[in-house]
């Protein structure tokens, strides 16, 4: 029955399953065992009520405030346990250059006076404020969550394509979609070890609670969203509820004296942190767009008086402008006095003359990014691009090249993926998602894959039209549990009840042998014994047996 | 609770049992139309006036059908009814347990997208009702008796006062021998009126029923006190809360003695104005809960916030 995968074939890109020679790498074993033995109907089937169950659950990527269901593929992306120790390694560093990049930027700004990096950079970028210039976060952490976008090259190494320290969106599909398909593909999930990601919402909790400002007790944290419009409002909600927090918009926040309070039923209730889903632009008309409705005016105050601590911080954006981003592997020799784990894709800074030239003649074969976008916007594909489109680019970047960054085209690497009824390859990336609590930087194991569902497209972003797939982290057999289903590592959320604490199932006979004493209690027995004597009426006196 | 989400669980409550409340009363509007003598166009239009539809000119059956079912334009739709609700249970989605909102999630995507024939009107009708029976089943079975529970059960309560009072006083709307057991039957309330009043009932036993009769869930009664219950628990959290839920209280408490202690004949004669009372009252609580509880924002306080 291997019709799903008989003619499968990778193209040029490096395949995730299978080698140049057609052999199944190991870690995909299991689950190309698990495929091979599925009927394209059955995958259609799976696929179907994957499909059904999103729709139900409402789980949603809204375009344009239309609410879509967000595709997910039945096909994981597996990565083998070696792998994700580099992986994890190279995104916790990165995560620590850019958190001593933003802290050193916001004061001192060292970084600048040992030339390691232009000071015009950093006072050009759009997302350098002055604004929390001297601000110190209540635990110094500025990043609490990142999102770092990795791809592999044809030749196999992962690259960092971009850091997102702002307000880096996704993760919640990465715990939708295990949970739809701990469902779909049962067989697939028994034959190995998989890494749980269920406990993402405590260690963000946990990293949000340690973040407050230290004189605060108890402290109340809440996820800021601008509403039921955003594309990303299912993953807001999903977090809010999973941490048991409230979701606030900015109409139900009001500022005070430097603090921040939320309005409730019973009056109005001090906020300490606030994990916002907002960016800096619309978070506050005072500072910034004064049209702004999603935002709490006096709210960058209460953050410069410490009365409120913001994850991520304002400011953030300066970290992951594309530009900064080719000076990233500089800064964490500066920073950390280590090699970069994981490289950047080659990358030209258009501002160099020299390497603008070149670009500037190589249009065509390059992909020109915008410093500052984000969501895939503003991306010119060099070979994809007409004639107009590459003469409008030149113009711009002439006018701004600032603003600019190309790099050579990079066949993405690609994943089975059910089209139609049957597995074709396709371009994936992976973001994995890091949180850092100040004191550790946690990577979750796995991330969200994004999937560009046509045929040799490059662009894998939500807001582009992309689908997700599932991305099992595979637990070195060292560490494999034999029996226990809880989660692996224990959320570090001090004097909090553990929500799931399974009792320890008794030792002797088993279940099966004990009397069933619950059976027959004494109402039971009496309305037995009442149609026994009905039935002896009616049935005209017959001897019992 | 925040201020907004008491406010959404509060429709959410209102919402769903209108739209079942809708479609009982639909029903026993389409059953006793078809014993009817009165032309169709006047008992149609009673009816929409009623549900204080004044819009539409020479109402038919399917006018009817359209208005108060299927038509998502019409804000006293059945759709309108659960789109709405969905909306709020979207905006309150952190504090509803995940089973909740996947049944009116799931609701909302089974509404019917156009118009449908008369003869799937029952069918229709049945599944509006099953639908917001699942719905307080799961609530009831999953929500955890707190702020957010007792606003939902405060709006749905109200609601169900409203709408009980819509349909007493679209019994006395007709004459004839067959409508009580009609409304009873709407409210699924026949075999209990029969249990309790065993076979010696009048119209006048019914309408006593309907309205003041604690033990039936869906009489006027019941519904006042539960909404009671509801303002009195939510006052118990804080002192402030004491004070907000005075005048609905009162209002609620006045309305249940006016009920109780009147005498059934001198109700019965006036039924029309005793129950656009009753949905004044409703009303005028439904207001005094919001501006007590869903307190709207200042726009003026964030001007005092120097920037020093």
């Amino acid at each position: 029955m291997a019709d799903v995968l008989a003619n499968y074939r990778p193209g040029a890109a490096f395949d995730e399953m299978m080698d140049v020679d057609g052999e199944v790498r190991p870690s995909y074993r299991a689950l190309h065992a698990t495929l091979d033995r599925s009927s394209p109907a059955e995958l259609k089937t799976i696929a179907e009520s994957l499909a059904n169950n999103y729709v139900q659950a409402g789980v949603t990527f809204d375009i344009g405030g239309v609410e879509r269901p967000f595709p997910l593929d039945l096909v994981p992306r597996v990565i083998a346990a070696p792998e994700w120790e580099t992986i994890e390694a190279g995104v916790a560093q990165r995560v620590r250059a850019l958190e001593a990049f933003l802290a050193d930027v916001y004061s001192d700004a060292r970084v600048i006076a040992d030339g390691v990096i232009p000071g015009q950079l950093i006072t050009s970028s759009n997302h350098f404020h002055r604004a929390v210039w001297g601000v110190q976060p209540g635990n110094g952490v500025r990043i609490h969550v990142a999102g770092v976008d990795l791809i592999r090259t044809p030749e196999g190494d992962v690259r960092v394509l971009e850091d997102n320290v702002r307000v880096p969106s996704g993760v919640s599909y990465v715990m939708t979609n295990r949970s739809a398909m701990i469902t779909a593909l049962p067989d697939a999930f028994a034959a190995q070890r998989i890494r749980p990601v269920a406990s993402y919402p405590q260690r963000l909790l946990a990293a949000l609670r340690l973040a407050a400002t230290p004189t605060v007790d108890n402290p109340t944290v809440v996820v800021l969203t601008p509403g039921v419009y955003n594309s990303a409002y299912f993953e807001h909600t999903l977090l809010a509820r999973t941490m048991g927090v409230e979701l606030v918009e900015g109409r139900d926040l009001e500022c005070r004296r430097g603090k921040v309070f939320m309005r409730t039923t019973g009056g109005l209730q001090r906020v300490d942190v606030i994990y916002r889903r907002i960016d800096d632009e619309y978070i506050d008309p005072v500072h910034f767009r004064s049209d702004s409705m999603l935002g709490v005016p006096g709210l960058v105050n209460a953050v410069r008086t410490g009365g409120v601590v913001l994850a991520n911080a304002i400011g953030n954006g300066v970290a992951d402008d594309k530009l900064i981003y080719t000076y990233v592997p500089d800064l964490i020799r500066y920073y950390l006095g280590e090699q970069p784990v994981i490289a950047n894709v080659d990358t030209w800074r258009l501002e160099e003359d020299d390497a603008r030239e070149e670009v500037l003649d190589r249009l065509d074969e390059l992909v020109v990014k915008p410093v500052d976008g984000s969501g895939g916007k503003g991306i010119v594909i060099g070979p994809r691009a007409t004639k107009e489109e590459l003469d409008a680019l030149r113009a711009r970047v002439t006018a701004d090249p600032r603003g600019w960054i190309a790099q050579p085209v990079v066949q993405l690497s690609t994943v089975p993926t059910l089209i139609d009824d049957q597995l074709a390859p396709r371009h994936v990336d992976l973001r994995p998602f890091a949180v850092n609590s100040g004191d550790e930087v946690w990577v979750l194991p796995g991330g969200l894959t994004r999937v560009a569902l046509p045929e040799g497209e490059l662009v894998v972003n939500s807001s582009q039209g992309g689908g997700s797939k599932d991305t099992w982290v595979l637990s070195p057999p060292a560490h494999r549990p034999s029996v226990t289903l809880a989660e692996e590592e224990p959320a570090p959320v001090p004097a909090e009840p553990q929500a799931e604490e399974v009792p320890v199932r008794p030792t002797g006979a088993p279940l099966a042998a004990r009397p069933a004493v619950l059976m027959t209690p004494k109402v039971i027995q009496r309305h037995q014994e009442e149609q026994q004597q009905q039935s002896g009426r009616a049935g005209g006196g017959d001897a019992p047996c | 609770m925040l201020s907004r989400i008491a406010e959404s669980m509060f429709w959410i409550g209102r919402y769903v049992e209108r739209a079942e409340d809708t479609s009982r009363l639909l029903q026993t509007h389409l059953r006793l139309i078809t014993e009817d003598t009165s032309s169709e166009t006047e008992a149609c239009r009673t009816l929409l006036a009623l549900m204080s539809v004044d819009h539409v000119e020479h109402p038919t059956h399917e006018d009817l059908v359209r208005v108060l079912g299927y038509d998502g334009k019409e804000p006293t739709s059945i759709f309108a009814c659960w789109a709405a609700a969905r909306d709020n249970a979207r905006r309150a989605r952190e504090v509803i347990p995940l089973d909740l909102w996947e049944c009116i999630n799931t609701t909302w995507h089974q509404l019917p997208t156009g118009r449908f024939r008369t003869s799937r009107v029952h069918t229709f009708l049945d599944w509006a009702q099953e639908r917001s029976a699942l719905f307080t089943g799961i609530a009831r079975g999953t929500m955890v008796r707190d702020d957010g529970w007792e606003f939902m059960m405060l709006g749905r309560s109200l609601e169900q006062v409203d709408m009980t009072s819509r349909l007493v006083a679209s019994a006395s709307l007709r004459t004839g021998s067959t409508q009580w057991p009609s409304v009873l039957r709407g409210c699924g309330g026949h075999d209990a009126f029969l249990r309790t009043y065993r076979g010696l009932q009048t119209d006048r036993e019914a309408a006593q029923f309907l309205i003041s009769d604690v033990r039936f869930p869906r009489s006027l009664m019941h519904g006042l006190v539960a909404a009671s219950d509801c303002l009195r628990r939510l006052s118990t959290v804080n002192g402030q809360a004491a004070r907000q839920s005075e005048f609905p209280a009162r209002a609620l408490g006045q309305l249940r003695a006016r009920l109780e202690y009147a005498d059934v004949g001198e109700l019965l004669e006036n039924l029309g104005d005793e129950m656009t009372w009753v949905q004044e009252v409703a009303a005028q609580v439904t207001a005094a809960v919001a501006n007590n509880y869903f307190v709207a924002e200042d726009p003026t306080a964030w001007i005092t916030e120097g920037t020093r």
